[in-house]
């Protein structure tokens, strides 16, 4: 424990005086360029093609699609959230590298919309992944997509400012609460791919939160990652 | 020519090949925005990518063997562009001539195939499959094309062939023939539609870049700008009388990857077999009756 703590302050000083200049130039080129993974679970997926397609135009803004979680930056998920897709959304999220951001489009990811009543829904993405901006509305027109996009633009522009573009540092330093929020639909024994407390202990990125209970549960339960067997 | 010459030119010629292949990358979106009646990425917008690919917090790699095959894609073609002469500059060209070139234009390939095969992603080994079986087709051709252009010049220096170029007329003149089946061939070799089988992005994922997060990414972006240059200069020096400046170079070797580009997206996308098929059968029968005409 007290070695990665030294590690934590070695990254936190840094002596090269053009440091931040780096740093700035980096967070500039990270606003102006942004790949996207959409995640298109519900009705608000219609809304992106006009926005991407001649008429919106998101390549303009550096925005362009993406089809894999490894090389995007931004994932959208586009209308409710069923159970059983907040596994894959998770999933999803956790194969994402570093800095990642998630835009939860319409009403139905802020506080479940006209599924409140579902028992099979997920009504807050908040509550099981850090989100960066929403954007409610049921659904959203392309000009409000393309406004919530130039607001995380703008945050992450900011973000060593203000730390404002930095939510996906949120789950790694309180993922026992994230956990416990995905154990609490899933069962005790969810597990992903993806081992956070380990990449959280690489980066430095550890938190107050990110050990607890929940993460005491998962280790209990938590199978070794093994290669699949090859068969036909 | 002192070593200090020399040293130079080693460093200075991928340099400019990077920066002009991040203006064809540019230009290459540009074209394919203004096709489907959008405006386009801003002018600095390939830089902007690769920064931010680098920069990322967290890298996955997937051992060592995935990281040496990100270097030998980039090495290849960085390989391939110190053999390539350009006004000014000739770098080991009259060394190495266009056989070493035609070899060194395969290294990425296999050094992206060495890459992917450790990241086990079905999709990314299905995309490096088809990564090699489309190179096997289009090199067909493109060797025939070359063999043709070195027998018409009895020359395999890259050198010696612009020069001829220059004193008589253009290689496209004297080798229409031949000019077309090598245009066939980079339509393939840059894997623009129809023959973008292992990118396919709705249906396996980008393939070979299927599991490549940040630098990796990165790498490869900057592989594509050599490989866009590579494919430009490589066809303006066989067929369009290379340059005697870079004036007169660059629009030509713009104007070469601006057609594959331009093209790409009147058709969809051919399977597999049907690549090889087409591959196999039109260009090289072009090329045949080039080389017909010359021998």
């Amino acid at each position: 424990m007290k070695k990665e703590l030294l590690i934590k302050e070695k990254q936190a000083k840094r002596t090269n005086p053009l440091a931040h200049v780096f740093d700035d130039f980096i967070d500039f080129c990270q606003s102006k360029s942004l790949f996207m993974l959409h995640y298109c679970t519900g009705c608000g997926a219609i809304e992106l093609p006009p926005a991407m397609t001649s008429r919106f135009d998101m390549e303009r803004l550096g925005i362009q699609p993406m089809v894999t979680p490894r090389q995007a930056d931004i994932l959208l998920v586009t209308g409710y959230v069923s159970v059983k897709t907040l596994k894959r959304v998770i999933l999803t999220y956790e194969q994402m590298q570093a800095p990642k951001y998630v835009i939860g489009i319409c009403s139905c990811t802020v506080n479940g919309g006209m599924y409140w009543q579902s028992y099979a829904t997920a009504k807050k993405l908040n509550d099981y992944m850090p989100v960066d901006v929403y954007i409610a509305g049921c659904m959203p027109r392309p000009e409000a997509v393309l406004e919530g996009l130039q607001r995380l633009k703008e945050n992450i522009k900011n973000d060593r400012k203000q730390q404002k573009g930095s939510a996906w540092k949120e789950y790694f330093a309180n993922y026992d609460t994230y956990l416990g929020n995905q154990q609490h639909l899933f069962g005790d024994d969810w597990q992903t791919p993806v081992d956070i407390i380990a990449e959280a202990k690489l980066y430095g990125l550890e938190g107050e939160g990110t050990y607890g209970k929940n993460t005491e549960k998962l280790a209990k339960v938590q199978q070794p990652l093994l290669p699949q067997e090859m068969k036909l | 020519m002192n070593g200090l010459h020399i040293l130079s030119e080693l460093l200075l010629m991928p340099l400019i090949a990077f920066v002009v292949g991040l203006m064809m990358v540019l230009m290459m979106r540009k074209i394919s925005a203004r096709i489907q009646r959008r405006i386009g990425p801003p002018f600095f917008q390939p830089i902007y990518d690769i920064v931010k690919l680098y920069g990322k917090d967290t890298q996955i790699s997937h051992g060592l063997i995935h990281d040496i095959g990100i270097i030998m894609a980039v090495g290849g073609y960085i390989g391939a562009e110190i053999l390539l002469p350009v006004p000014g500059m000739e770098g080991i060209a009259d060394k190495g001539g266009i056989i070493t070139l035609s070899y060194f234009l395969m290294i990425p390939s296999l050094g992206m195939a060495l890459g992917v095969g450790q990241c086990a992603n079905p999709n990314g080994s299905i995309g490096i499959s088809r990564a090699l079986t489309s190179m096997l087709a289009y090199d067909v051709p493109f060797i025939i094309v070359v063999f043709g252009a070195a027998w018409h010049y009895q020359s395999t220096s890259l050198v010696g062939m612009i020069e001829y170029q220059q004193m008589n007329s253009w290689g496209i003149v004297e080798m229409p023939f031949l000019a077309t089946a090598g245009l066939f061939a980079l339509q393939g070799m840059l894997g623009k539609q129809p023959f973008e089988i292992y990118i396919a992005p709705a249906e396996i994922a980008t393939g070979p870049m299927v599991e490549m997060s940040g630098k990796y990414m990165g790498g490869l972006f900057v592989m594509q700008t050599f490989q866009l240059y590579t494919a430009g200069v490589l066809y303006a020096s066989l067929f369009l009388g290379g340059g005697e400046s870079w004036l007169s170079l660059l629009p030509k070797a713009f104007l070469v990857v601006a057609i594959p580009m331009s093209i790409a997206f009147m058709f969809p996308r051919y399977k597999t077999e049907d690549v090889i098929r087409i591959l196999w059968k039109w260009p090289v029968m072009l090329a045949l009756i080039g080389l017909a005409f010359i021998l």
